[in-house]
């Protein structure tokens, strides 16, 4: 066991884990933020997608003591008071999910998407969202959903 | 305007509202199974068979049972000798000798002989899912291997072993349809004749979320939560295979579903085994799959070879449809594989061609491979496949374009209602109006221009249509739904069918707020709990005709309800009272009372309204989807380069809902046509592609520029809301749209009808081999 302190969506933590233990089994388990979700064992879904120090990662590649010292956000610190972040407004609006299961991966990709090209084409969305998968939209809505939300984002600031 | 015709207009059928279902699933709020963690939860993890065929010798478990943390091991010997029985299937279906369907017992554990690579033999539970993790690497299971066959065409020669003592020859079931002898002679006196060998591979449903099982003992009850389009029948599975348990006994929970298509529609052998761990050792047991485990041992789709024919008169009209067909069920078929591949498929493979002589042989063979069951379409994919790969091929062969052979041979609306010769009626469709309308929005007449274009950049474009029709609805007609007034003014409407993403909730509650003409705000809608509620569940694009008609018709009945009961407390003639907006009021008068304050004025404290009605009848959603690809001859690589699609799917309640159906619906059919395959080792029976690293999902980076259509005219004539079940629409014309298109882009680049041979999926290899000649084996090598 190793015990680790953290932040994830702006909280310190300090946990005892196992050392085996992934970074989506913490969140899931010890820290009951069941957002994130398991959809493979290969790496290949991303629907446990989090941010890591601001980056998107796949948080079953991830050892929780690799957190350890860092900052997590989960789909769950994506609103602000009360305020859904603009790309989870634009999924709703866009019909961008439909069962939901892969959709806080495919948001927090999304996220980290929108930080470093504010306004992405659809190809390049499509590109960086190439590791996450759904089943049920097909993708249309996802990449209209990422479109919408970078416009939305840049209206915002000006 | 006044308030009603606003509420309406903003929220009320027909309408784009953001689904409700949304806020708690964007925000990580979800209740999927594996989210709900009872104190004091034990895990559960399955030991699998690792060999395709086998006897089991030994089972060491002695590791395990030493394991810190490991709580109880079961094995199927010890199940069987405590009582469980074997999933039943029913005796629907017979084989050829008149026994009924052969299938060897499905037990919650293999017991005596393995079947099939991942089939669970032993079940850990442990206090940690690591700690059963460990002790599960311990167990060996000693197996005497067996002969093996995973090729269902194999599998009905003589000498190919055996699955099964029940079925020597391994046939399962077999189904014969239509006049052999008529169609024979047709075939005789055709001008033309086309026939066709095609493998309609094995798919894995794949929704994202895997199987997932909660189990605990509620004040003396089994309580099941669990990922299932089902609960009902859930319920009924549990209680007839563990001993002594009733019906009132055990209560089914569904919460947040993450994707079904039909690969939960059914009971699994481990459901049981979570159950009966749960049941026995009275704690919470959780068994939550690995995606390893899903590809192993959740029921795969499709799996169908076929030789098809159609015999044509000189005009192109078709005389006959001939169809041998050969379906994988795999080990343990249930009566729903049985079902999809012998008579669902059947009753639309005339499709929209007025057909008159039909000569089906299904045959469903064991094999050592995973059970296979319900996956989107269930049956009408593999029977419109056929019928549109023919009709094209029939086309070639007479040198007519397709879309006018097609026409040809279209059912004509005054011919409706048409009963098709396996004595399928369709009540409403407009079949040329849906081809006319797909021909223009694909630009048919404009595509020698594109085809040039492709060419100039080195590209092969290819075209391909699908026209086509698909049943759906499950056959069960009727839903009970309940109405929950409170004295927040609140509505509860509670259904047996079952959310799974498809948004149910929102089109219910839009159906409900055009009767209660109030804010969708104040409609919930509840679903999932089988002491609530009961019924077939959602499967086979069947909820909102079936579920949405009695939703509308118990609203109906719950506001006249309360119409009597204000007339009581308004102290008014009947006649007088006029419902609106929430609130009742005396005609002429400012007397008037809130629809929840009503409801609190009940004995009980609320108005509570139980109804029950019925639907005249399955749906026939119909489409015209049209595909153009462009192939690279140097690596074989197919693109989607257009899809349009028209779809008569009557009335419509959620538009975006509908779209989003038919185009993510339509991503699943491609995923078939050129990537997804489940595959086999022919000589041990091992599953290569047990992984999304080795079995190919469609990615975001695929095609998504569809343009989607709908002709919303042509009213269902069955259910009161007019509507069609739109669910499986895309996938089904999709996968025949893709095929035609890339053997199209095959033929006229100098492959001719031999671009016909090509078999799904069609990835890069398979494309670029066959321009060159290379078809693989041969799809039957002896007669059949």
């Amino acid at each position: 066991m190793t015990d680790l302190t953290l932040q994830v969506n702006g909280q310190p933590q300090a946990v005892a884990v196992d050392n085996r233990t992934l970074l989506v089994e913490l969140l899931r388990g010890d820290l009951g933020l069941t957002g994130t979700h398991v959809g493979c064992d290969t790496s290949q879904c991303g629907a446990c997608t989090v941010l890591l120090d601001g980056q998107a990662v796949k948080s079953c590649s991830v050892l929780a003591v690799q957190a350890a010292g860092r900052s997590v956000t989960t789909i769950e610190g994506l609103a602000r008071d009360g305020q859904l972040h603009p790309v989870q407004d634009a999924f709703i609006a866009c019909h961008g999910l439909q069962c939901g299961f892969c959709t806080p991966g495919m948001i927090m990709a999304s996220v980290c998407l929108l930080q470093q090209q504010p306004a992405p084409s659809a190809e390049q969305i499509a590109q960086a969202l190439e590791g996450n998968l759904c089943r049920c939209t097909g993708y249309v809505n996802i990449v209209e959903s990422v479109q919408l939300a970078a416009r939305n984002m840049a209206e915002a600031k000006a | 305007m006044n308030a009603t015709e606003s509420i309406a207009a903003r929220y009320g059928s027909g309408r784009n509202v953001r689904r409700i279902e949304d806020p708690a699933l964007v925000q990580g709020q979800g209740r999927y199974t594996d989210d709900v963690v009872p104190p004091g939860q034990l895990s559960l993890v399955f030991v699998r068979s690792t060999v395709a065929h086998g006897r089991i010798v030994a089972i060491e478990l002695d590791a395990a049972r030493a394991t810190p943390g490991v709580v109880a091991v079961f094995t199927g010997a010890e199940l069987v000798a405590a009582g469980l029985k074997a999933i039943p299937t029913a005796p629907a279906f017979k084989r050829p000798d008149g026994q009924p369907m052969a299938a060897p017992p499905k037990w919650p554990l293999a017991h005596e002989i393995v079947r099939y690579v991942g089939e669970p033999v032993v079940a850990i539970v442990a206090e940690s899912r690591a700690a059963a993790k460990d002790a599960a690497e311990t167990v060996f299971v000693e197996t005497e291997e067996l002969p093996v066959n995973v090729d269902p065409v194999r599998a009905l020669r003589p000498g190919a072993p055996v699955l099964w003592e029940g079925a020597p020859d391994n046939i399962s079931a077999e189904m014969r349809h239509g006049d052999a002898a008529a169609a024979e002679a047709a075939f005789a006196r055709a001008a033309h004749r086309v026939s066709l060998d095609l493998v309609n591979q094995r798919v894995a449903p794949s929704p994202m979320e895997p199987r997932s099982v909660l189990a605990f003992v509620d004040e003396g009850r089994l309580t099941m939560r669990l990922s299932s389009q089902m609960p009902t029948g859930v319920r009924a599975s549990l209680v007839e295979a563990i001993p002594g348990l009733k019906t009132e006994d055990v209560r089914v929970l569904v919460g947040d579903v993450g994707g079904g298509f039909g690969m939960k529609t059914g009971i699994y052998p481990e459901d049981i085994t979570v159950a009966w761990a749960a049941w026995t050792l009275k704690r919470p047991v959780k068994w939550q799959a690995e995606r390893l485990e899903d590809f192993l041992s959740a029921v795969h789709g499709r799996d169908v070879t076929s030789r098809a024919e159609l015999a044509l008169d000189a005009g192109g009209r078709v005389l006959a449809l001939r169809v041998r067909s050969i379906a994988n069920v795999g080990a343990y078929p249930s009566t729903t594989a049985a079902a999809i591949q012998l008579l669902i498929g059947p009753w639309v493979a005339t499709s929209i061609y007025d057909i008159a002589l039909i000569d089906f042989h299904f045959t469903a063979v064991l094999t050592h491979c995973a059970p296979t069951g319900a996956y989107r379409g269930a049956g009408r994919p593999e029977a419109i496949y056929i019928t549109e790969r023919l009709m094209d091929a029939a086309a070639r062969e007479l040198q007519m374009d397709g879309a006018e052979l097609r026409r040809r041979n279209l059912i004509r609306p005054e011919q409706m209602p048409y009963t098709n010769p396996m004595g399928q009626t369709y009540d409403s469709g407009h079949f040329e109006k849906i081809l006319d309308q797909g021909l223009a929005l694909a630009d048919w007449a404009g595509f020698a221009a594109r085809k040039a274009e492709s060419a100039a950049r080195g590209r092969l474009r290819g075209r391909g249509i699908a026209s086509f029709l698909e049943w759906t609805g499950g056959n069960v007609f009727e839903e009970r739904v309940t109405v929950d007034i409170t004295p927040d003014g609140m509505i509860e409407i509670g259904s047996a069918t079952q959310a799974m993403g498809q948004g149910i909730a929102t089109s219910y509650a839009q159906l409900a707020v055009e009767v209660f003409d109030v804010p969708i705000e104040r409609v919930r809608i509840v679903q999932g709990d089988t002491d609530r509620l009961n019924g077939f569940g959602s499967a086979g694009s069947r909820s909102l005709f079936t579920g949405g008609s009695s939703v509308r018709v118990a609203a109906e009945r719950t506001v006249d309800r309360g119409k009597q009961l204000a007339a009581q407390a308004l102290e008014a003639p009947l006649a007088d009272i006029e419902y609106r907006a929430g609130r009742y009021a005396v005609v002429g008068t400012d007397l008037g009372i809130d629809l929840g304050a009503l409801a609190g004025r009940q004995p009980q404290g609320h108005l509570f309204v139980d109804s029950t009605s019925n639907v005249a009848g399955p749906t026939w959603p119909n489409g015209c989807h049209v595909c153009e690809v462009e192939v690279d001859p140097a690596t074989g690589a197919v693109a989607i380069v257009a899809y349009a699609s028209v779809n008569d799917i009557g009335r419509v309640v959620s538009p975006a809902i509908v779209r989003g159906q038919i185009d993510g619906g339509a991503v699943q059919g491609i995923g078939q046509a050129l990537c997804e395959k489940i595959h086999y080792d022919a000589d041990s029976g091992q599953l290569l592609s047990a992984s999304f690293m080795d079995y190919a999902l469609p990615h975001a980076d695929g095609f998504t520029g569809f343009k989607t259509a709908f002709d919303t005219s042509i009213p269902c004539k069955n259910n009161a809301l007019g509507v069609k079940g739109v669910g499986e629409l895309g996938t089904i014309g999709a996968t025949p749209a893709v095929v035609n298109a890339v053997v199209d882009a095959l033929a006229s680049a100098g492959l001719g009808r031999d671009a016909e041979r090509v078999q799904m999926p069609l990835t890069a290899e398979v494309v670029w081999r066959a321009l060159r000649g290379d078809f693989g084996p041969p799809v039957f090598a002896a007669p059949v």
